[in-house]
């Protein structure tokens, strides 16, 4: 006997993806926003209504500053990974197709050492004793060594870039890769020089591929916890790591949600904020075009 | 054969593999699963136990302690047979209903404890029960270069601008804000409950701090690295950058007067723990605090148990490295307890590192 036919229409489709959706991602942020409202009594986190979590993080300078230092952090991240990838993109684009493998193995290596093989090579490179330093000093640059190359604020952003880069690399490569060359070659033959080209032609085709790699790069550096403590010393505080002390070590997990979920807020914002710029870079390119004309 | 004989010795086959099974539940259990941290619990430190008593001991080793208790009290750790509180964090697993209170007679080595372990009310309820047993200790000391410092460091050391950029702190907020207060006068009995008033005068001192600071380490192996790399030459620490530096560069470590930060793991059972199971554990922890466990992470572990079963038979070298060569050392302990309002430290804290 043949089993009667169920009618799927695309609605039906969408059912899977959407309670993956769901289950994936409004279940958990739900769950955040209950426990903020919670009370913890003797490690027992208890379903009475406080907002308590919520006045604090309403209140506390510090928790406000390192929200916003992680926002900052994005969004410095976002930018320079995007003015040191957007020439290694446009490079790896314009190399022999033999050669495009080696590029992107070369891009991708620092990845596979792992975070914190990363850090302890840039203790080598930047630490007193490093190699920076030794550079210095043999060439008379610095007689004594440079303190400020590791674990300042400055270190934080140079690893960030660097630990990114290949994001944004592959971004916006791709991006590149799917520009029809007749395009540029046609805005030659007009009589474009090679910027104006670029400014034409490529960066308003590969504005894609400069957003998703922004995106990216700036929800990754956001986020990161590892990099800023082992190298960005005193200044190396993160949301993340407050909000894991939090979770853990003081057991505050109403105040830990709250916490999180301003991050988040925080984050949707930077986003929101990038956007906005991307939408800008677009008219600024308009009239960076027409000013190259 | 016919078929009906067939399936009744096929059922009474079946009939003898469940009983069987069932005896087997019934008998003494030959497996313990001990959460502990990885230098704790080696394997040739649990060798002599297994031949003892034919058990075996399985390790299942610790990420963290908050990890630990949230294991316990979640449910989620169910196959542990023995645990691993620490002595200042005991207190919120008695809270927290996660551990088995103890027959003491059980465990007859206890006898051997240092009197400072033995009497501390740490592991007890307010009723005065006991739910884990002080079992292994050290000091984090201080660890300095002595070719760099003249003089034997204190805490105050530690916010001296003559020594501006060679320093370094751990990014811990109970153990920072302590060694403030110290720095700051607050006898050591009040380190870990202080005042709002005094919380605010620790943060000004660890502000002023800030910028004489190299970095705060992480992890130990952070540290010991940042010493190898001559960019600290004094920290708060704990003893491994010594062991691991002392043949190569000039270092020592310094127990400051005003209060030494002590570290003792205990042992404890989880409330839920099976009761075919507890004598097994009862004979574990009086194994843990004998001689053999104590002669075998001395020897090899640099780490003193708190029983002095063993310590006449150590030379005078090792009796120095595991601390225990001068007993007095144990008068100026002080162990790190996480105040009620942790979290009004962990903003102080956050405001510091802001600063």
């Amino acid at each position: 006997m043949r089993m009667p036919a169920i009618p799927l229409g695309r609605r039906h489709l969408a059912l899977p993806v959407a309670a993956v959706l769901v289950a994936g991602c409004v279940v958990p942020l739900a769950v955040l926003v209950v426990f903020s409202f919670f009370v913890v009594e003797d490690f027992e986190l208890l379903p009475a209504f406080s907002g308590r979590a919520w006045y604090e993080l309403a209140t506390t300078a510090s928790y406000w500053w390192l929200i916003g230092k992680a926002v900052l952090s994005g969004v410095a991240a976002a930018v320079f990974t995007a003015l040191a990838g957007y020439p290694v993109a446009l490079a790896l684009a314009g190399v022999p197709a033999s050669w495009k493998g080696v590029g992107v193995v070369v891009l991708l290596t620092p990845l596979y050492t792992g975070e914190i093989v990363r850090i302890y090579a840039w203790r080598i490179v930047l630490g007193s004793e490093g190699l920076v330093n030794a550079v210095l000093e043999g060439l008379g640059l610095a007689a004594e060594p440079v303190k400020w190359l590791l674990f300042t604020p400055f270190t934080t952003a140079l690893v960030l870039t660097y630990n990114n880069l290949p994001f944004m690399v592959l971004a916006i490569w791709v991006s590149v890769e799917m520009v029809d060359r007749r395009l540029i070659e046609a805005a030659r033959d007009l009589g474009a020089r090679p910027f104006q080209a670029f400014v034409k032609v490529t960066l308003p085709l590969t504005t894609p591929g400069l957003a998703a790699g922004v995106f990216a790069v700036f929800a990754l550096a956001a986020g990161e916890m590892l990099t800023p403590s082992l190298l960005g010393g005193t200044s190396g505080q993160t949301a993340m790591a407050m909000i894991d002390t939090l979770f853990g070590t003081a057991f505050d997990w109403p105040m830990a949600s709250a916490l999180a979920l301003g991050l988040l807020a925080a984050l949707f914002a930077g986003a929101a904020g990038l956007a906005f710029a991307l939408m800008r870079l677009d008219g600024a390119r308009a009239v960076l075009a027409r000013t190259t004309r | 054969m016919n078929r009906r004989r067939v399936l009744a010795g096929m059922a009474a086959g079946a009939g003898l593999t469940v009983l069987g099974s069932g005896r087997a539940a019934f008998a003494a259990p030959t497996e313990l699963v001990w959460a502990t941290w990885d230098s704790n619990g080696h394997l040739e430190y649990v060798a002599p136990f297994e031949k003892q008593t034919g058990a075996k001991v399985k390790l299942s080793y610790l990420n963290s302690e908050d990890a630990q208790f949230a294991a316990l009290k979640t449910g989620t750790a169910s196959d542990w047979d023995i645990v691993n509180p620490s002595l200042n964090g005991s207190w919120r697993y008695i809270k927290g209903g996660v551990l088995k209170q103890l027959d003491l007679a059980k465990m007859p080595n206890i006898a051997g404890m240092y009197d400072v372990f033995k009497s501390t009310d740490k592991v007890k309820d307010e009723a005065g029960n006991t739910f884990a047993i002080p079992y292994l200790w050290g000091l984090n000391p201080l660890v300095w270069r002595t070719d760099v410092l003249s003089e034997e460091p204190t805490y105050s050391t530690l916010f001296d601008p003559k020594y501006k950029g060679q320093l370094a702190m751990r990014d811990y907020a109970l153990e920072s804000i302590a060694i403030a207060a110290l720095h700051i006068g607050i006898p050591r009995e009040k380190a870990f409950t202080l005042s709002a008033d005094e919380l605010a005068e620790c943060k000004k001192a660890l502000i002023a701090q800030k910028p004489l600071l190299r970095t705060y380490w992480q992890t130990i192996g952070d540290l010991t690295n940042l010493f190898a790399t001559g960019e600290v030459t004094c920290a708060f620490s704990w003893r491994v950058p010594y062991d691991a530096l002392k043949d190569k560069m000039k270092v020592a470590m310094a127990k400051p007067k005003a209060g030494i930060m002590g570290w003792c793991d205990c042992f404890g059972i989880p409330a839920g723990l099976a009761d075919d199971k507890l004598e097994l554990a009862y004979a574990f922890g009086n194994y843990l605090l004998g001689a053999d466990y104590a002669s075998a992470i001395a020897e090899i572990g640099n780490y003193a148990t708190t029983s002095g079963i063993v310590r006449d038979k150590l030379t005078k070298e090792k009796q120095e490295a595991i601390f225990i060569d001068d007993l007095s050392v144990m008068q100026s302990f002080m162990w790190p307890v996480a105040p009620p309002n942790y979290s009004e430290w962990l903003k102080v804290w956050a405001e510091v590192k802001a600063a």
